[in-house]
């Protein structure tokens, strides 16, 4: 049955329509209470998008936020000091208007420039920070722009204060001209003397960073925070457009992009930023050295002991394993399906984890996970290889086997760990470093070869842990360091099984003897010298019985820490030089 | 007064509220998700606005859509039902921004009794009485074992982070006490990494009844008796009735003071009802006040003769209250059942398709609230009920009687619904001797499959 106009409507009894007339106030929207989104076209309540970081409740999309409302945003209420509030450029190729083009611009927004600088407090952590804005001809860097984060930043190195930029520019200002252009090596060389002082940068990318902006401080930062959907690249998407004669795929140069690509640690929602700039923070507070001494070690000791089986019969007096299994059978252990991955031993092993992607070059390697974390408090870089759980997510980490970017990145975050002083600790579990045809045009093997020639030499000191499989230079490219530990099914050679017997016997199924020959459980490798402990396992690994490997990992890396946290630079790298010298 | 409503809401409800307008000569204003063109409220209505798709978060609940709707329809007040954002104060607090009556109590007062906790402070402080409970949190045994001698047993241990069960024991007498305490703190420690505890004055198995209160702009409150909807299905009530079979007239008198002291410390304007607790002895305790006219307000209708959705609009216009309370008597007996597209045999799931054809009952005592028809489709996305059957007879006796006739001659064909299940409720021993309670559903369920 259809309905349509089938009913009779309400008769008026006096005749006229409308609620309106006879009233002294009409219904109305006040001015302001609702607003249009100029991204997904719904209307808005004004006051919502206020009190909800600027982002629209229909579509989500971002709003852009000035200077001081984002101050507001991350710093501790009150906490703010303005610096150079007063500062003003001037007009150095006498270009016709621009005097009166910025005083217009200042009675508009009530700003002198386009960036506002100083100190504030993030959760009580000290900052120096530099915000630009928007609506200050596009925040595009003239002198003053530079001139005031250079000041900024000079002074972060003399009081060894962090430094935190937010980036929204159009770029170079093009009334001031060459000497917009020097701002971009000015701002950078301040960087540059601010980094060398072992002093943490990180820059926040915000919709637009492009141009000058983006080719000089923005893209600096030790740690490159972007915030959703924000447009971020050198030239504009009109220019390329334009020149190449070619439509732009859907999400060039977002945020997305940009983070697939490496150049973007991590993407950070608005209302998280200031949790995630304080935890970043928190885990570069400046100290001479890192200290398990002095890091409260917490935790039930006396649980831990219960649990912990005996290991120094085995750990250090290299007596046989546990379980006696015969070195097939630990190769196929090791690539059991339900095996904890790399990211468990994260998990399970460290607090405050902090995800950073991409190489900064070419792209960022899913198969491999690195960032910073807190050991019992002390800020440790973590490097994991991962395979990933289930169908998908192998496919999506290539099964573990990491591209030449996974080891760049790998090899950007041990820097990163000199710079600020920490040990780093990896996680090997993997079949080999990929073999493909991208993974060669992009260098697999200088990639690796890079590696083992930069941790010959990092001053800080590096653990690696074979979780599960270790194949060969792609387990090695991670495990260059100071000690290399097993779990007591991992395996690690210098070819799979399958590999070997293909190439020395020319028949690939005779793997199960491969495996009896290749010497490569880690017991013969404890022999060999070639790794300093086996941990102990339990007989099913998996990850409701992971506590069982990562109580005695917690308590052996302690130790470890302990032991190398004191001995100076010149010794720890004789002693890691000696440790492959030898053989 | 009051000359054309938007009416922010669908189904039923949406319907009886624009056959209420229409009688009292205002102009109607229906609001429709893209889903609900066909929807007889649309149809119904002297004009209909799309807000929005489907999903209600989109049409339903966004408050931009439907204020806007309202200004463009030159509509001067909205009302907004029950559901959706007939209880956000913000909604309120934006209408009364943009000088639109909203019809019903102004956003304060729904935000103030919004917060469960404070609204129970407020009542406690009028008079009112609540549940007994520690004022402070709880941490040990022997301190437990303190307040709940204070409270009296049974007495329910809750975490203080508590949610789904966890964390939460009753004791029915002091030699229990420690033991429902351990046991409910640790599971609070595993949950919720917490073992801060509250200790409340348990009452076993009550009756769910609730008391129908008007109030005017002048300061004048009055209840309409009291419903009892212990019926209820995981907290959903199925059946409710008017009045209750086990309250007295001197009961229904305190109760019903209670009632109005209640509406009156919070300074309430409009239809409300107070949620009780009753128990056994006929202790009574103030749960919650609902800022809302309810689905089951024609039971109330029926026994009192006060059509409460006109009241709502006339006090919204800012008239006095046409009544005194001893103006109300309470009549006869009247039983609603809620009619829901789902399948009881499945799990109650929802049974949203086109219904092909169907029937319903009519003569002396017998209404129909609904907004479906012969051909219309069960949408998915909103609530599956999509009928109140209303019966009233002179004693509850008869009006059971009556209400078993007619969910008899319901006939509702493409789409499965709850009437058997109902019907099966209407002839049960327990229900028929009034002996009903919250927990009389999930008895009659568990004898079903015992046998």
């Amino acid at each position: 049955m259809k309905l349509e106009n089938m009913f009779k409507k309400t008769r008026i009894s006096n005749g006229e329509s409308g609620g309106r007339r006879g009233r002294t106030a009409k219904p109305e929207v006040p001015q302001g209470l609702l607003r249009k989104c100029n991204k997904c076209g719904a209307a808005i309540i004004a006051e919502d998008v206020k009190n909800g970081y600027y982002i629209c409740p229909k579509c989500g999309g971002y709003f852009r936020v000035h200077a001081y409302r984002r101050i507001q945003m991350v710093a501790d209420e009150g906490s703010f000091e303005e610096w150079d509030g007063s500062l003003m450029g001037e007009n150095p190729m006498d270009y016709r208007g621009y005097p009166e083009k910025l005083s217009a611009v200042q009675g508009k927004t009530g700003l002198r420039e386009a960036v506002v600088t100083g100190k504030c407090r993030i959760n009580g952590y000290e900052a120096v920070i530099g915000v630009c804005d928007g609506r200050f001809l596009m925040a595009s860097m003239g002198w003053a722009v530079g001139e005031k984060i250079t000041r900024a930043v000079e002074r972060a190195t003399e009081e060894k204060l962090p430094v935190i930029l937010f980036a929204c520019s159009g770029g170079a200002r093009m009334q001031e001209g060459i000497t917009s252009l020097m701002q971009m090596a000015k701002t950078s060389a301040a960087l540059k003397r601010h980094s060398d002082a072992g002093l943490l940068y990180i820059s926040v990318l915000t919709e637009p960073t492009t141009g000058g902006v983006t080719a000089s401080f923005a893209m600096l930062g030790d740690v490159i925070l972007a915030e959703p959907g924000a447009l971020i690249g050198f030239a504009g998407p009109r220019v390329i457009e334009q020149t190449i004669r070619q439509k732009l795929p859907k999400g060039f140069q977002r945020a997305e992009f940009l983070l697939e690509h490496g150049f973007v640690d991590a993407i950070v929602e608005r209302e998280n930023l200031k949790r995630t700039l304080t935890k970043i923070l928190k885990l570069h507070e400046k100290k001479e050295r890192f200290s398990i001494e002095t890091a409260k070690i917490n935790g039930s000791e006396e649980i831990k002991e219960q649990n912990r089986p005996e290991l120094t019969s085995l750990t250090g007096q290299g007596s046989e394993p546990t379980l006696s299994l015969a070195p097939w059978e630990r190769v196929q252990a090791s690539r059991k399906a339900d095996r904890p991955s790399g990211s468990t031993y994260i998990r399970g092993l460290f607090t405050d984890f902090i995800e950073f992607h991409g190489d900064r070059k070419y792209g960022d390697d899913p198969a491999v996970i690195g960032g910073v974390a807190a050991f019992h408090g002390i800020p440790v870089t973590v490097i994991a290889q991962e395979k990933g759980s289930g169908t998908k997510e192998n496919i999506y980490r290539n099964f573990g086997m990491p591209m030449p970017e996974g080891y760049r990145k790998a090899l950007r975050l041990m820097k990163q760990a000199e710079k600020f002083r920490r040990p780093v600790i990896c996680f090997v579990d993997t079949p080999g470093a990929f073999c493909g045809i991208e993974a060669e045009e992009r260098g697999q093997g200088a990639a690796i070869a890079e590696n083992l020639m930069e941790m010959a030499g990092l001053t800080v000191p590096v653990l690696t842990v074979v979780t599960g499989e270790g194949g060969s230079g792609g387990a090695l490219a991670l495990a260059a360091g100071d000690q290399v530990w097993m779990l007591e099914n991992a395996v690690y050679s210098i070819l799979s099984p399958e590999g070997f017997s293909s190439i020395l016997w020319k028949d690939s199924s005779k793997a199960k003897e491969a495996a009896e020959v290749m010497k490569l459980t880690a017991a013969d490798l404890y022999r060999q010298k070639i790794i300093e402990k086996i941990i102990p396992e339990p007989k099913a690994l998996k990850e409701e019985t992971l506590s069982y490997v990562t109580d005695i990992l917690d308590e052996e890396i302690t130790d470890f820490l302990k032991q190398y946290e004191k001995m100076p630079e010149e010794e720890l790298l004789k002693r890691r030089y000696e440790r492959f010298r030898k053989f | 007064m009051i000359k054309k409503v938007l009416i922010a809401n669908r189904g039923e409800i949406a319907v009886r509220i624009i056959r209420a307008c229409r009688e009292m000569g205002i102009e109607t204003v229906a609001v429709y998700s893209e889903a609900d063109r066909e929807a007889l409220h649309t149809q119904l209505a002297d004009e209909s606005i799309c807000i929005g798709p489907a999903p209600s978060s989109h049409s339903y609940l966004s408050m931009e859509n439907i204020i806007s709707a309202t200004i463009v329809s030159g509509a001067d007040a909205i009302h907004p039902g029950f559901g959706f954002l007939s209880e956000n104060s913000r909604f309120a607090e934006l209408c009364e921004q943009c000088n639109i009556t909203f019809i019903g109590p102004p956003s304060q007062v729904i935000a103030s009794l919004g917060n469960k906790q404070a609204a129970k402070n407020t009542m406690a402080a009028a008079g009112v009485p609540v549940i007994p409970g520690s004022k402070k949190a709880v941490y040990s045994v022997e301190e437990g074992m303190a307040e709940a001698d204070e409270i009296g047993y049974p007495v329910i241990i809750k975490a203080a982070l508590g949610g789904g069960g966890k964390g939460m024991r009753t004791a029915d007498c002091a030699a229990e006490f420690a033991e429902s305490f351990r046991t409910a703190q640790k599971e609070a420690q595993m949950a919720f990494g917490d073992n801060t505890m509250y200790i409340e004055h348990f009452v076993r198995n009550p009756r769910h009844i609730e008391f129908q209160i008007l109030a005017d702009k002048k300061g004048n409150v009055i209840h309409l008796g009291e419903r009892d909807c212990s019926v209820q299905r995981n907290h959903q009530k199925m059946i409710e009735e008017s009045p209750c079979e086990v309250i007295s007239d001197r009961l229904r008198k305190k109760m019903g003071e209670a009632a109005v002291k209640a509406a009156k410390a919070c300074g309430y304007v409009n239809a409300g009802t107070i949620e009780f607790l009753l128990d056994r002895d006929g202790s009574f305790y103030f749960m919650e006040m609902n800022t809302r006219i309810q689905v089951e307000h024609p039971v109330t209708e029926w026994v009192t003769g006060v059509d409460l959705v006109k009241e709502q609009i006339r006090i919204a216009s800012g008239m006095p209250l046409s009544f005194k309370q001893k103006d109300i008597h309470i009549t006869g007996h009247a039983i609603e059942c809620r009619i829901n597209a789902e399948n009881p045999s499945k799990g109650f799931r929802p049974s949203p398709g086109t219904i092909t054809d169907m029937y319903f009952p009519g003569g002396k005592g017998i209404r129909i609230d609904s907004a479906v028809y012969s051909g219309y489709t069960v949408q998915p996305y909103y609530d599956s009920m999509i009928a109140k059957l209303i019966v009233w007879a002179k004693n509850r006796e008869e009006a059971i009687r009556k209400m078993q006739s007619a969910l008899g001659e319901i006939i509702i064909e493409g789409i499965d619904t709850n009437v058997d299940y109902q019907y099966e409720i209407l002839n049960n021993p327990d229900f028929l001797e009034g002996n009903t309670d919250v927990g009389f559903i999930e008895r009659m369920e568990g004898r079903g499959k015992e046998a």
